[in-house]
């Protein structure tokens, strides 16, 4: 089968965000920019797969700026086969970028869409489910274990409290939990071949799908500091303390 | 038109996170629906009944709903959203399953995670890990909302006494996903980079025997048990237990530190945690800089007292 | 403690200072662009901070271990050592002839910091192998070369040099160890010692180069011979077959560098080693010092990477310890140790000496590059001329420097420091090796003025003034750079001179200002190329391209070096020409 990865290029989760004076949002100019690591996940399973004869071909799809290219060329030094770049300088928010990838599912007809459950940086964890719910197909959300039987994909899920396990039909969309695997290092002739792999960049202007934004960013802030600590005097106090005030217990 | 909030359950028991998105729905508007979609839920039906500030109930109950699998319950919602301004789930990893999917079908930017509600289309949420928090404002005409439950005051329980209104099953008799077993995890003590809350002692334990009374507070808290360097080096525990710079980095949401001074390697391993508790006799003890909540005590007397209250 | 490669410096060093495009352009270095280039420092930057540098410390505690007549390596070692010659890192600027990846040398040196600044320990194994096949692929037969180099490529074998036995250290003309012949190979009986990854349990087998001595030849350096010698002998259809005489007695108990096996190696002990000539016979030294430019740059290359991660340490923790309040204030919160001037001044001079040194280390390997790939003959021989110029100083000030940047790195640490558990004594204990091992400073500084200054005349040295001279710092607007500068040049000058003259009348005069002419080189050759930083970042300020904050940072530190270092050649100057006396004076019994 063929397998579609998308993939969202993010501040790399080891930079310490800034929030711009402007409370516009977060800087992202300059600062180190990586894969959203629930997508390597992703990436790293959709490989797997195909290692394991499951899947035939891996397409790989980032939207943003032109330097998603750079994104999906380490996913294709990963393993994985082509890219394409839906290009765009706009802020794409999560239903925008699932009308997209509707768009290119019915293009490239996968029978799976694999990709991360959150991306660290907006934090949303809707683009999986939104994806699924445009295409009617069935939702294999926060992924720790993926067995395909019988033309159905046998999947485990984090839930609270534990695991659940569902059957699902194909084709489908699943979004990947941290536990689903750790994704490999990058071999380096693997870099040098990744070079050469196809990839396809296409304005988005040229789809001709509402992308426009639904939601108003009015400001990002400073999450507020710790404030000075307290001291309690009793063991009631602090039991108290912390039900009510931090509410913890 | 008011707000309709998604309960979650397990056909028998009520998620305590929905009574905290009831808190959140009536922080909307004072008329508050909840579905309750499930099999054999007649139980959960009459306990969301009751609960205070709930005006209807909405109770549907079929096969397809037995496992709240996302396929066939948004499904449901979506044919019933347009009775609403906002629909609510809690930031459960149910909630977070299903919302969007219903967003999906409606055509609407759904929004996650709110942890404060500004008006009707204005909400607070954290992003980048709550490393920054935006304040987003909703242009869709119904408002798909997950609130964080631990911001949001739970409804009380009682007191309530809403209208029982049963609904009819979407049609949907899709086969997209089956419901095959769940496996929840046994109350064995937590792990500790994982784990929810973390008791941590130190080198005032004075002995291995001692750490007992750590353990004890821990599985009252259902908490992981951590150690400082100088316990760890003392002999008074495993070196798997350390938290600190050469040990597990810990970010719980509460980190209890037990005769800890707080030297700081240790602080580096376990700052990053939600709220802190120090419990230390001296005074100056540098763990208290970063404290959320400091006992000067001896932990001999306050610890076993804790545990006993808890 | 984690350790982040600094990809932003690295580049800018790489793309402003070094030319990257230009060496991705010559013949045989095409396949390397600058974007594929930032792509292979990420993916290795990955390998460092979450493979390598977290087993840093355990190679530290653990140490490696002889055990029952094994080598054991620390916990962790040969599951990082599978990940790193799977990833296809352990022949980055290996020939793709025999399955390296041609990346230029350039490159490779950026990816050499990262790994020597991750865990230098442990970067010592697949340094120490490329050396051995650099001496394979120049001298070997073809059939040693098919035999042991795609293996050796590929890091399924290591490989060690041998050159060192107990009377004969940095005096290698004492080598004593026999080879003789015996049909289509040798023999061979001796002991040789510190031997970097001697013996191991990383791979199945190791191939040693081993310097030794044929029955009738010459005394001295003219009578030594390179020889290749398996632990494991090699069956005609390439396995592995029986152990070969050699085994490892034992391993040193060290100062630093815990997590690298340093062994003892006896040959011969029974029947005699089996060891095949590389080369001819009595060229071995010459084959050495082919080879060391290379391994000397190496080892300035680790300098360079051990200062970088004690700094990167020392910031951290002054952002992080809370000691006092600013000055002149009696109350209110107490503050970060950063927040401190001395604090700052240490941290300030970690930093740019740091920024110079990797600007020294890479221009070095960019050089190299075009030395050895460069279509025209006449720029390949002005490069090779600063390559050979600028070894000594490479080697010679970055490791000297590195040293000193890691003892500030625990100052900044105060008691802290002195503990082991911060880990910047680490730094400091395993920065300590790199100013003795392949040729001490001393040794680096009679290069310098012994092959380096002398014997052309001063002709590289004067190019290389020249060269420096064209600058204008004064563009990118730092006050006083120019003033610094220029008398810096001055004094470099004069020091030239002056030893060029001096050496005439009295060679002790030389040799005992060396060390210190040594000094005043890499002093001033990284005031040159941070004013080019400075020039670089300002230029692209200009432009209004990429990231403002950090060109204004280059320039500040290339102030800061202007006035905190490079303000002291007139010191050298002065203790070269009028104290060179001063160092003989007294009498051997005076002492």
């Amino acid at each position: 089968m063929k397998i579609l990865v998308p993939i969202k290029r993010v501040v790399d989760y080891n930079v310490k965000v800034r929030v711009k004076s402007d409370q516009t949002g977060v800087e992202t100019a300059n600062v180190k920019m990586s894969m959203n690591p629930f997508d390597e996940i992703a990436v790293e399973e959709a490989i797997r797969l195909q290692e394991a004869g499951t899947a035939e071909e891996i397409v790989i799809v980032s939207i943003g700026i032109k330097q998603c290219q750079e994104t999906i060329r380490t996913a294709l030094a990963m393993g994985a086969d082509r890219g394409i770049l839906v290009e765009t300088e706009e802020e794409v928010q999560p239903l925008a970028v699932a009308k997209i990838l509707k768009h290119l599912v019915e293009k490239e007809s996968p029978q799976l869409v694999i990709t991360g459950k959150q991306a660290i940086d907006d934090d949303n964890n809707q683009t999986g489910q939104l994806l699924a719910a445009l295409l009617g197909w069935s939702q294999g959300t926060f992924a720790s274990k993926l067995e395909f039987t019988d033309d159905r994909l046998k999947l485990t899920r984090e839930v609270d409290g534990g695991l659940e396990t569902v059957s699902l039909s194909l084709p489908s969309v699943v979004t990947t939990d941290l536990r689903l695997n750790e994704p490999r290092f990058v071999k380096l002739p693997n870099i040098m071949k990744a070079k050469k792999k196809q990839l396809d960049i296409i304005p988005m202007d040229s789809l001709g799908l509402d992308t426009t934004s639904r939601v108003k960013i009015l400001k990002v802030e400073d999450p507020p500091q710790r404030e000075a600590g307290i001291k309690v005097d009793s063991v009631e106090e602090l039991i108290d303390k912390l039900k009510n005030e931090a509410k913890v217990i | 038109m008011g707000v309709l909030v998604v309960a979650e359950h397990d056909n028998e028991v009520l998620q305590e996170s929905t009574l905290n998105a009831v808190t959140a729905g009536l922080e909307i508007n004072a008329e508050v629906s909840v579905l309750v979609a499930g099999q054999n839920c007649g139980g959960v039906v009459d306990s969301v009944g009751k609960v205070a500030g709930v005006s209807k109930v909405l109770s549907c109950e079929h096969e397809l709903y037995e496992h709240q699998l996302a396929e066939s319950l948004a499904g449901l919602i979506a044919s019933i959203a347009s009775d609403y301004t906002h629909i609510l789930a809690a930031a459960t990893s149910q909630g977070k399953n299903v919302l969007p999917r219903v967003a999906g079908l409606l055509d609407v930017a759904p929004i996650s995670d709110i942890t404060d509600i500004q008006s009707a289309d204005t909400f607070v949420r954290p992003i980048y890990a709550g490393n920054a928090i935006a304040t987003v404002q909703s242009e869709d005409t119904i408002k798909i909302v997950t609130i964080r439950p631990t911001t949001f005051d739970a409804a009380a329980a009682d007191g309530g006494s809403a209208e029982i209104v049963s609904i009819d099953p979407h049609d949907d008799k899709q086969d997209l996903s089956q419901f095959m077993g769940q496996e929840l995890t046994q109350s064995d003590r937590p792990e500790l980079t994982s784990a929810r809350i973390v008791v941590s002692g130190g080198r005032g334990m004075g002995s291995s025997e001692n750490f007992q009374i750590i353990e004890a507070l821990a599985d009252k808290l259902n908490a992981a048990v951590g150690a400082s360097r100088a316990a760890v080096d003392a002999g008074y525990v495993p070196n798997d237990y350390q938290v600190g710079q050469t040990g597990k980095v810990v970010a719980p949401d509460l980190y209890v530190a037990v005769g800890i001074s707080g030297a700081i390697q240790h602080l580096a391993g376990m700052k990053d945690s939600k709220v802190i508790v120090a419990i230390n006799k001296d005074e100056e003890a540098p763990i208290f800089q970063v404290a959320d909540y400091g006992m000067v005590a001896d932990l001999f007397d306050v610890v076993p007292k804790l545990t006993e209250s808890l | 403690m984690t350790y982040s490669a600094p990809l932003q410096d690295m580049e800018f060093v790489l793309n402003e200072l070094c030319d990257l495009e230009g060496v991705c352009s010559l013949p045989g270095l095409q396949e390397t662009t600058p974007d594929l280039a930032s792509a292979v420092l990420e993916e290795a930057a990955k390998i460092a901070s979450e493979v390598l540098a977290p087993l840093n410390r355990q190679g530290d505690t653990q140490g490696a271990k002889h055990l029952d007549g094994k080598v054991v390596t620390p916990d962790g070692w040969k599951e990082a050592y599978r990940e790193f010659i799977e990833g296809g890192w352990n022949s980055i600027s290996f020939s793709e002839k025999y399955g390296g990846q041609s990346l230029p040398y350039l490159v490779a040196t950026a990816v050499q910091e990262m790994w020597h600044a991750s865990n230098m320990s442990f970067a010592l194994c697949p340094m120490l192998t490329q050396t051995a096949m650099e001496a394979l692929l120049m001298h070997g037969s073809d059939a040693l070369k098919q035999t042991y180099l795609p293996k050796m490529v590929s890091g399924e074998w290591t490989g060690t040099m041998n050159l060192t036995e107990s009377q004969a250290g940095s005096d290698l003309s004492a080598v004593r160890t026999q080879a003789e012949p015996n049909g289509d190979h040798y023999r061979l009986y001796g002991q040789k010692i510190f031997i970097t990854y001697g013996d191991h349990d990383l791979t199945e087998n190791i191939i040693h180069m081993v310097l030794a001595r044929t029955p009738n030849a010459p005394e001295g350096v003219r009578g030594i011979s390179l020889f290749l010698v398996p632990k494991l002998l090699v069956n005609t259809d390439g396995s592995v077959g029986e152990p070969n005489d050699v085994r490892c007695v034992s391993i040193e108990h060290k100062l630093g560098i815990h997590g690298s096996p340093t062994c003892v190696l006896a040959y011969g002990d029974k029947e005699g080693a089996v060891g095949y000539l590389v080369g001819e016979e009595n060229q071995g030294l010459v084959y050495m010092f082919v080879m060391m430019n290379l391994a000397r740059h190496a080892v300035g290359v680790e300098g360079l990477a051990i200062a970088e991660r004690a700094y990167q340490q020392a910031a951290s923790f002054a952002k992080e310890r809370v000691q006092g309040r600013p000055i002149g204030t009696k109350s209110g919160d107490r503050v970060s140790i950063i927040h401190h001037a001395d604090v700052r001044r240490m941290l300030m001079t970690m930093r740019c000496k740091v920024e110079a040194m990797r600007s020294l280390a890479y221009l070095w390997a960019g050089a190299f590059d075009k030395s050895t790939h460069h279509p025209d003959e006449d720029e390949r021989l002005r490069q090779q001329q600063i390559v050979e110029l600028l070894t000594p100083i490479v080697k010679g000030w970055c490791t000297e420097t590195g040293n000193q940047l890691a003892s500030l790195g625990v100052q900044v640490h105060g008691g802290m420091g002195f503990i082991e558990e911060t880990g910047a004594a680490q730094h400091f204990r395993d920065a300590r090796i790199t100013t003795i091992y392949e040729g001490t400073t001393g040794i680096q500084a009679g290069d310098l003025v012994g092959r380096k200054l002398l014997r052309d005349g001063g002709a590289a040295a004067v190019m290389m003034l020249e060269t420096m001279r064209k600058i204008e710092p004064s563009m990118a607007d730092i006050k006083e750079f120019d003033k610094i500068y220029k008398q810096s040049l001055d004094d470099l000058e004069q020091a030239t001179q002056w030893l060029l003259k001096a050496a005439m009348e009295d060679p002790q005069l030389p040799a005992a200002a060396s060390y210190y002419y040594l000094e005043l080189w890499g002093v001033v050759v990284g005031g040159w190329l941070m004013a080019k930083s400075a020039l670089a970042a300002q230029k692209k300020k200009s432009a209004g391209e990429g990231d403002k904050a950090f060109y204004d940072n280059k320039i500040k530190t290339a102030s800061y070096y202007a006035a905190h270092v490079l303000s002291g050649t007139t010191g050298l100057r002065h203790t070269i020409i009028e104290g060179s006396d001063d160092v003989m004076a007294l009498q051997v019994e005076d002492f």
